[in-house]
C-alpha cells in the first residue's frame, strides 16, 4: 500500500493521535474515582441499619421501608426462608460485611456476584451482586446491587483500559515520529557531505518518504548541480582569461624585445612572467576546487628533487637533507600542483629565511615533507594568519622581498585539494618550518 | 639560401604575424596559416622544414593535428602551449611533438628551439621509430601489435585487451576514467558499454599476473577509476 500523506497529514494525525490518548486517561481516571466510591455497594453499615430497622419494625411497615431503601442501582426485597452459597468473587465484601454485622450478634448471609454480559468475574469490582441476609424472624433479606460501572474483560473500567491502549498508540506515534523525521536527518548529512568537486551524486531518499521530503531532496540535488555547473563555469571563465591574457602577454612579450635599453627590456619580459604567473597560480586554484586536477602517480621524491635544483641552479641555498628511494613516496595527484605546492614552500624558505632544507619522508599511509629555513621563524600567533591569501608577515608589499603573499595559500589549497595540508612550526634552530603532509599511494603485490 | 622552410600555425594573427617577421629576420622561409584547413591547402604546395603548432586553435585542435602531422611524415613539430598544460601529452608517447615551447615566450627562446629541431631533423629524417615499450618485465610492440614477457614469451591477447594495453602503455601512471578509456579506444573493438572496459581489465590483469611479477598493474582508485601503476620505458 502506498499511501503517501503529507507531512503535514502526519503530523496532524501524531497530534490527534496523542490528544485522543490524553482525553482517554482522563476518562479513565474519572471512572477509577468512581469505582473506589461504590467499590461495596451497598455499604455494609447501610446493611445493618437496614437489617435493624426491619428486625424492629412491624410488619406492615416492612414495604414502606423497603421501598424508600430502593434506587435504580438497588434493589431490595424480603424473601421467606432460603439459603444458598457464596458466589464467587464475594470475598471482599463478605469480610467487610462479616465485620458490620458482628456488631449486632452476626446474621448468617450470603454473597453472590455475578457478571453480566461477559463470562468472567472480576474480584475487585463485581457487576451485580446480591447479598442474602438472614433476619432473626426467619426471613431473608435480598439486597441487589447492580454497578453502573462498565467493566472489561480483565475486570478493569473500560476507560483505564483505554488509556493504556491510547498511551500505548502515542508511543507508537512517536516512533513513526522518528521514522518521518529520520529521512530528514539522513538528507541533512547527505548535504553536509557533498562534494562539489566531484560529479553531482543524486541524494536518495527512501521511497516511503512524506512528498515534502522527496521535494527537499530534489532541490537540494538542483542546487548541488547549480552550484557545481557554477564552479565549473568559474574555471572555464578563469582558463578563458589565462589563455587570452597569455595570448597578449605573448604579443607584448616578443614585441618587448623591440625595447632598445637592456635593462628596461629584463624589467618589462620579468613582468610580464611575474603576470603570468599570478594567472597560473589563478588558473591551478580555481581548477583544484573544480575538482579537475589530474590523478596521476607522482613520486614526491622527483618532484622536490627537481624543484629543489632548479631553485639552486637560480643561485639560492636550496638542499635536499633526506629523501627516500624512488616509488617510495608515491602521491595521486596532479604533477604541476605538487610541484606548485613544493616550489611555494622552497620559494617562501628561501626568501624569508635565506635558506630550504628539506626532508622528505614516507611513512604508512602519508608522505611527509619538512621544509626547514634560517629566518626568525614565525611566531605562534601569526601561524594561522600567513597561511591566507594576500598576507604576509612583513608589513610593506613591495615585490622585491616577495609576491603578493598568495605562495603559501595557494600551497596550502592545492595541499587540502590532494587531501592533505600544510602547517607550520619551529625549525630546531631559530628558523621555521613548514611541514607538507599528503596521503601515501602504495602498489600493492 | 634560406635557412629552412618553416610554416606556422597559430590562431591569433598579431602572434602569427610577429613570429613571422622574426623567422624570417633570421632567413627562414615562413609559411602562415590560421588553422587546419588554411595549413592543409599550404602543405598541398610546400614541404616545410618544421611546423610551429599552437594547441588551443579553432577547429581542429593542435593536438590531433600534431598526430596527424606525424602518422604523416617525420616533419620536426614544435608546439606552442600553455605552460604545463597537457605538456606530458604533447611531447610524450601520445602526441609526438617534439619540443614544446610555454607561452608567453621570447625570441630568443623560440629561434633557439627551432635551430635545434631542425638540426637534429637534418641529421636524423628517420620516420618515427617503432613504438616499442618496456613496462615490468614485459614489451609491448604498438604497431605489430605484440607483447612479449622481457624473455621473449608470446602473451596471446585478444583485440580487446591489446586495444586497453596499449591505452594503458600510452598513458602510464595516470589515473583513467571508464569514459576515458572508451574515447581513447573508441572505433575499437570496444563497445560503448562501462562494464566491457571492466569485464576486460579484469581479464588483462589475469594474463598479465601469470608470468610476469605479481604485483598490480592495473590498480582500481576509488571512485576515479583504474591507474597502470608501472613505469613505462620508450624503446629504441
Amino acid at each position: 500500500m502506498s499511501l503517501r500523506l503529507t507531512y503535514r497529514a502526519r503530523i496532524g494525525l501524531i497530534v490527534f493521535l496523542c490528544l485522543a490518548a490524553t482525553w482517554i486517561a482522563s476518562l479513565s481516571v474519572f471512572y477509577e474515582a468512581q469505582r473506589e466510591q461504590g467499590a461495596i455497594r451497598p455499604l455494609p453499615s447501610q446493611i445493618v441499619a437496614l437489617v435493624r430497622l426491619l428486625e424492629s419494625a412491624p410488619v406492615s411497615e416492612r414495604p414502606l421501608i423497603l421501598a424508600s431503601v430502593a434506587s435504580e442501582t438497588l434493589t431490595v426485597r424480603l424473601e421467606p426462608g432460603g439459603d444458598g452459597a457464596d458466589g464467587p468473587g464475594a470475598f471482599l465484601a463478605r469480610q467487610a460485611l462479616e465485620l458490620a454485622l458482628s456488631e449486632i450478634g452476626g446474621r448468617p448471609f450470603v454473597v453472590v456476584s455475578e457478571a453480566r454480559h461477559v463470562g468472567l468475574v472480576s474480584p475487585i469490582a463485581p457487576t451485580v451482586m446480591e447479598i442474602r441476609v438472614r433476619l432473626l424472624g426467619g426471613e431473608s433479606l435480598v439486597v441487589r446491587t447492580r454497578s453502573t460501572l462498565l467493566v472489561s474483560l480483565l475486570g478493569l473500567p473500560v476507560g483505564f483500559a483505554s488509556g493504556l491502549f491510547g498511551t500505548a498508540a502515542a508511543l507508537v506515534a512517536l516512533v513513526l515520529m522518528q521514522r518521518e523525521a529520520g529521512p530528514l536527518v539522513r538528507l541533512a548529512a547527505a548535504v553536509d557531505g557533498i562534494d562539489l568537486a566531484c560529479a553531482p551524486v543524486g541524494l536518495s531518499v527512501p521511497r516511503h518518504c512524506a512528498p515534502e521530503i522527496h521535494a527537499l531532496a530534489g532541490a537540494f540535488d538542483r542546487l548541488q548541480s547549480r552550484l557545481s555547473d557554477m564552479l565549473a563555469a568559474r574555471t572555464a571563465m578563469v582558463a578563458g582569461i589565462s589563455h587570452d591574457v597569455r595570448t597578449f602577454a605573448t604579443r607584448l612579450r616578443l614585441r618587448a624585445d623591440g625595447i632598445g635599453d637592456d635593462a628596461e627590456r629584463a624589467r618589462a619580459v620579468a613582468d610580464i612572467a611575474d603576470m603570468i604567473c599570478l594567472l597560473d597560480d589563478a588558473l591551478l586554484a580555481s581548477r583544484a576546487d573544480a575538482g579537475e586536477l589530474m590523478q596521476e602517480l607522482v613520486d614526491l621524491a622527483e618532484v622536490v628533487g627537481a624543484e629543489a635544483a632548479a631553485c639552486a641552479a637560480q643561485g639560492h641555498p636550496a638542499v635536499v637533507v633526506s629523501a627516500p628511494g624512488a616509488d617510495q613516496a608515491l602521491v595521486l595527484g596532479e604533477r604541476l600542483g605538487l610541484r606548485r605546492i613544493v616550489a611555494n614552500l622552497i620559494d617562501n624558505a628561501v626568501k624569508y629565511g635565506r635558506a630550504a632544507r628539506l626532508s622528505l619522508a614516507a611513512e604508512g599511509d602519508a608522505v611527509w615533507l619538512s621544509v626547514e629555513d634560517d629566518g626568525p621563524g614565525v611566531p605562534r600567533s601569526a601561524r594561522a594568519a600567513i597561511m591566507e591569501p594576500f598576507v604576509r608577515l612583513e608589513g610593506s608589499r613591495s615585490r622585491a622581498t616577495g609576491g603578493a603573499g598568495l605562495g603559501l595559500a595557494i600551497a596550502r589549497h592545492l595541499a587540502e585539494a590532494h587531501g592533505g595540508s600544510v602547517t607550520v612550526g619551529d625549525a630546531p634552530g631559530a628558523g621555521a618550518r613548514f611541514v607538507l603532509r599528503l596521503p601515501r599511494y602504495r602498489i600493492a603485490g | 639560401m634560406p635557412a629552412g622552410t618553416v610554416l606556422v600555425v597559430e590562431d591569433d594573427a598579431a602572434i602569427r604575424q610577429l613570429v613571422g617577421e622574426l623567422l624570417r629576420r633570421e632567413d627562414f622561409e615562413v609559411e602562415l596559416a590560421a588553422e587546419a584547413q588554411s595549413m592543409d591547402l599550404l602543405l598541398a604546395r610546400v614541404r616545410p622544414d618544421l611546423v610551429i603548432l599552437d594547441v588551443m586553435l579553432p577547429g581542429e585542435s593542435g593536438l590531433s593535428i600534431c598526430r596527424r602531422l606525424r602518422a604523416r611524415d617525420g616533419v620536426p613539430i614544435l608546439m606552442l602551449s600553455a605552460k604545463g598544460e597537457e605538456v606530458d601529452r604533447v611531447i610524450g608517447l601520445e602526441i609526438g611533438a617534439d619540443d614544446y615551447l610555454a607561452k608567453p615566450f621570447g625570441p630568443r627562446e623560440l629561434l633557439a628551439r627551432v635551430r635545434a629541431l631542425l638540426r637534429r631533423g637534418r641529421e636524423s629524417s628517420a620516420p618515427a621509430a617503432d613504438r616499442r615499450f618496456a613496462f615490468l618485465g614485459f614489451v609491448i610492440d604498438l604497431d605489430a601489435r605484440r607483447l612479449e614477457t622481457a624473455g621473449g614469451e608470446p602473451v596471446t591477447l585478444t583485440s580487446a585487451e591489446f586495444d586497453l594495453l596499449a591505452c594503458f602503455v600510452l598513458r602510464p601512471r595516470r589515473v583513467l576514467s571508464r569514459d576515458q578509456i572508451l574515447d581513447a579506444t573508441r572505433g575499437r573493438s570496444f563497445e560503448a558499454y562501462d562494464r566491457t572496459v571492466d569485464m576486460v581489465t579484469s581479464r588483462l590483469r589475469k594474463k598479465l599476473a601469470g608470468p610476469g611479477p605479481g604485483s598490480e598493474l592495473i590498480a582500481t582508485v576509488r571512485n576515479g577509476g583504474y591507474l597502470f601503476t608501472a613505469q613505462v620505458r620508450r624503446l629504441p
